[in-house]
């Protein structure tokens, strides 16, 4: 094996043209490969993440009957102090209690119906990170009494801007009609549409005291320090609360999950294409080198190597071929993946039609490290497949014949 | 007639090449006995059958009628992998080119054959250096084909074919791109082992030096030994 194996090596440089060809072709075809990958994750996890951080968190709370028509009754039992004890868990980074209303807000020049989040300012700007996101003004941080922090989109559609006044009406809790003059304190600009077109945050204080249910809250979100311990903190939580409702982000946003396995199919798809391609040149490059060698062959074969050492010899070189390029095109991914990773790909030009399907401007491709392996073992198939044809012509060869080839 | 051993025997031996319309007769019951240390050349003019003969002792043709006995073995009964089996073993080659692996030293092409026989390392390496040596080329051991003439590296495919020890070697036509030194040279090489180590050796040949040397002279002429010359 070992003379086999050093006749292969060899035999890959006696055409060093062809071979950087086909090598050439092995590292771009890897490299484009890592490359889409990180794209694509990057756009996932772009979508994912800002769905996750600045809308729906990792894990929220509710009464069980307070989703099926939002009514502002059911509230959780003692929410305020389960949120605080749930906040001292190790797992969890931040808590955001939340008191919600349904109704509508109303300008000079319209009115549209809004979600009301009645927040704690301080707790939720840890979990969903609005105050980051403001295209205008402050998060509650001026004096401004009854302070309102609305979508941008939202703010052009009523004609307010900033210091301007807008009402809010909504259901109290016996549902008499309640509103209440706000002040508008900032404009979000989120990769959530929902957000940005239809949603108003006001402090709690504010919205329980219009809608008379003092202390109450409707909702606690979670935002956990590390996301794959999501199952266990769900268990707990539903072991220790059996009588509320505790979802996670794939139940809460079950169009995230699809998107995320349609992407993955998506990918893998793309990676089979890929490897197709390769397969093909790799077929094309032995075939020539094993014509080229027919009278070779044939003296082999005539001196005594059997057939199955000669396919071997031609499956080893055609493997090494693959073990010279896919080091290196796996090196190119890797470092533009760093390299992209960190500064990330600019795309504000296209801004306005990726926050309306909430993406972000800037993407930051990404690939986890099993998918180098993935790369890896496609790389080597790839080979033995490509080698198959090729290796199988050699064998098929009649050593007289071959011989006397002109 | 001789006590020495029989190395190759032929009984009725034809073949018949179908591969056109028009079924093509190359051998016609030859029978031929070779013995142990003959230095034979066969010859004839194109189309006699001598390539095919050659093919037929060597294993690469089956013949259409007739039996092979190659050292006591049928080998015209042999499966294509025993076939290969015992050419490695027992036969040695010398082609009129494209005798040695390109990418390999001619130290490593002498080798060869005793790897593929699954040799030790030390036997292999001082089986080599020694036959090298013998044919005066030991300081171009770690050289390639591609730097050794023509007569250097048909002198390389001898000693490869003779590292295995087989039961004969067949030339064909080693001499054909050979100027006339380096065929002198080569000739006298190996009528020098066939003397010395008593190796037999088959020539499938045109070159007149060749047959000069040769001590049996078989002539083939539309598919059947015409004449076979012993010469004292």
């Amino acid at each position: 094996m070992n003379m086999l194996a050093k006749i292969a090596w060899r035999n890959v440089w006696r055409n060093k043209g062809r071979s950087l060809v086909v090598i050439g072709s092995i590292v771009v075809g890897i490299w484009a490969l890592i490359f889409m990958v990180g794209f694509m994750n990057g756009f996932t996890v772009s979508y994912i993440n800002g769905a996750i951080q600045h809308e729906i968190s990792h894990i929220q709370i509710h009464h069980p009957d307070f989703k099926k028509d939002y009514k502002i009754q059911f509230t959780i039992s003692n929410g305020l102090s389960l949120a605080k004890g749930i906040s001292q868990e190790p797992e969890i980074k931040a808590v955001s209690p939340r008191s919600i209303a349904t109704g509508m807000v109303s300008s000079p020049r319209k009115a549209q119906g809004v979600h009301i989040y009645g927040i704690l300012p301080e707790m939720e700007k840890n979990v969903t990170h609005h105050d980051s996101l403001l295209s205008e003004g402050t998060y509650f941080g001026s004096n401004l009494k009854n302070p309102i922090v609305i979508g941008m989109e939202l703010a052009e559609e009523l004609k307010v801007e900033v210091n301007n006044k807008v009402v809010l009406t909504f259901q109290d809790e016996e549902n008499n009609l309640v509103a209440g003059a706000f002040r508008v304190a900032g404009l979000l600009e989120t990769t959530s549409p929902s957000i940005n077109k239809g949603t108003a945050y006001i402090k709690m204080e504010d919205l329980n005291r219009l809608a008379g249910i003092g202390q109450g809250i409707h909702e606690i979100a979670l935002f956990l320090s590390d996301p794959e311990q999501e199952p266990i903190v769900m268990d707990k939580l539903k072991s220790n609360h059996p009588n509320l409702l505790i979802e996670s982000w794939r139940t809460l946003a079950p169009e995230l999950e699809l998107f995320l396995s349609m992407t993955d199919s998506f990918l893998w798809v793309l990676f089979g294409i890929i490897m197709v391609a390769l397969i093909f040149g790799i077929i094309n490059s032995m075939l020539m080198a094993v014509l080229e060698r027919y009278r070779e062959l044939g003296m082999l074969m005539a001196i005594g190597m059997n057939k199955w050492r000669v396919y071997v010899m031609i499956v080893i070189e055609t493997i090494f071929l693959s073990l010279v390029g896919g080091p290196f095109g796996v090196a190119l991914g890797w470092l533009t993946m760093n390299w992209l990773g960190r500064d990330g790909i600019d795309l504000s030009a296209y801004s306005e039609g990726l926050r309306e399907f909430g993406y972000s401007s800037i993407l930051y491709p990404s690939i986890e490290v099993p998918t180098y392996l993935y790369v890896a073992i496609g790389v080597i198939l790839t080979a033995l497949i490509g080698a198959l044809y090729p290796a199988f012509k050699a064998i098929q060869l009649d050593p007289a014949k071959a011989l006397h080839m002109v | 007639m001789t006590d020495k051993k029989i190395v190759i025997q032929t009984e009725n031996v034809a073949k018949t090449y179908h591969e056109s319309k028009i079924p093509v007769t190359a051998l016609k019951d030859v029978d031929l006995i070779v013995d142990e240390g003959e230095f034979t050349a066969i010859v004839g003019p194109s189309g006699s059958g001598k390539t095919t003969l050659l093919n037929i002792i060597g294993g690469l043709d089956r013949p259409t009628k007739g039996t092979i006995i190659i050292g006591g073995t049928d080998i015209s009964r042999l499966k294509e992998s025993e076939l290969i089996d015992f050419r490695l073993h027992n036969i040695g080659f010398v082609f009129q080119q494209y005798n040695l692996i390109p990418v390999l030293t001619a130290r490593e092409n002498v080798e060869f054959i005793m790897l593929l026989q699954k040799r030790s390392t030390h036997e292999m390496r001082e089986r080599a250096m020694q036959l090298l040596k013998e044919v005066g080329l030991e300081e171009k051991a770690n050289v390639r084909p591609s730097e050794l003439s023509g007569g250097q590296q048909q002198r390389v495919a001898v000693i490869r074919a003779l590292a295995s020890k087989p039961k004969f070697i067949l030339a064909d036509e080693p001499t054909a791109n050979l100027d006339s030194a380096a065929a002198g040279n080569l000739l006298d090489m190996m009528a020098r082992m066939n003397r010395e180590e008593g190796m037999t050796f088959i020539f499938s040949t045109h070159d007149q030096r060749v047959i000069d040397k040769a001590r049996r002279v078989v002539t083939l002429e539309d598919g059947k030994i015409k004449h076979d010359e012993v010469r004292t």
